[in-house]
């Protein structure tokens, strides 16, 4: 498990909450590059996640639906886990047993899928740009926290298996040079870390 | 397959769900969650987050294998990495 963030990349801030989700009035500031980099990453994310759409179909009540799932001919077998590594972290086996696990699979893959588009979307669409463009940041109401804690803690998840971070990522981040064009993405995976632990000690 | 089944019916107990440790979530992150799905008091949740932590694994819920199921998809829709076995007496 990951104990938390060092200090964030120099050049981010830790994205900064105000109020309480108690009292209704929990709210985050984002300037616009930081708005840039995280609707850039949801919308990548629900692009990879939006893959194999024709599951969806499968649970669906819409008999012509059903029709179309059946004739993909994905009714009768277990589903694989998926290729991407980023979506196996996402969708894991609920058994260590493969055969067990493409049969669960088969039944929750596509509500797993849709769970997670549906937070992603929901931060997607609060990620609003200011009116004002002369505003240095954007301060956004975070009217449903846990949906933004489950979508942010989605895109860490994601970029860590992308990045291949690891227990000590941090301290290698640390080192690593200005030239290094991996260096941004680091920053941005432990930016979201400090995103996230400020949410939650506001929650 | 069908002998499988009965057996589980049979004992039907004597399944787990297990949390398995990764270098990505946050402790407090998985502190949360754990008091969000289960109602655990803080305490009990950090304890249990802990020993995530630190043994690699902890059972978090057991109960029937249709129970586990659903606490399974739960933890997956959280972004936890869990499974389910069956118990086999603290041996996970």
């Amino acid at each position: 498990m990951n104990m938390g963030s060092g200090p964030p990349y120099k050049e981010m801030t830790m994205g900064e909450f105000k109020g309480s989700a108690k009292s209704g009035d929990l709210s985050v500031a984002l300037s616009n590059d930081e708005l840039h980099i995280l609707i850039n990453l949801v919308e990548q994310l629900l692009e990879l996640l939006g893959e194999r759409n024709f599951v969806h179909h499968y649970q669906s009540n819409d008999p012509f639906a059903q029709l179309m799932a059946a004739s993909i001919g994905n009714l009768e077998s277990a589903i694989e886990q998926p290729e991407d590594p980023v979506l196996r972290r996402l969708l894991p086996n609920a058994y260590a047993d493969p055969e067990s696990a493409g049969e669960f699979r088969k039944y929750t893959e596509s509500s797993l899928r849709m769970v997670k588009q549906t937070h992603l979307m929901y931060l997607r669409e609060q990620l609003v740009f200011p009116v004002d463009h002369e505003l240095p940041k954007a301060d956004i109401a975070v009217t449903d926290p846990t949906q933004w804690l489950i979508a942010i803690n989605d895109l860490r998840l994601a970029l860590a298996v992308r990045l291949d971070i690891k227990q000590d990522s941090y301290e290698k981040y640390e080192l690593m040079k200005d030239s290094d064009e991996q260096k941004p993405l680091f920053a941005v995976y432990f930016w979201l870390g400090g995103i996230q632990e400020s949410l939650i000690s506001h929650i | 397959m069908e002998e499988e089944l009965d057996l589980s019916k049979f004992f039907d107990n004597l399944w787990v769900t297990i949390v398995w440790d990764d270098p990505v979530n946050l402790m407090n992150y998985v502190t949360y969650v754990f008091i969000k799905l289960f109602n655990f008091s803080k305490e009990k949740a950090h304890k249990l987050m802990m020993q995530v932590h630190t043994e690699g694994k902890a059972v978090v819920a057991s109960g029937t294998r249709e129970e586990m199921e659903r606490v399974v998809q739960q933890l997956h829709e959280h972004g936890l990495w869990a499974t389910l076995q069956r118990d086999d007496h603290g041996r996970v």
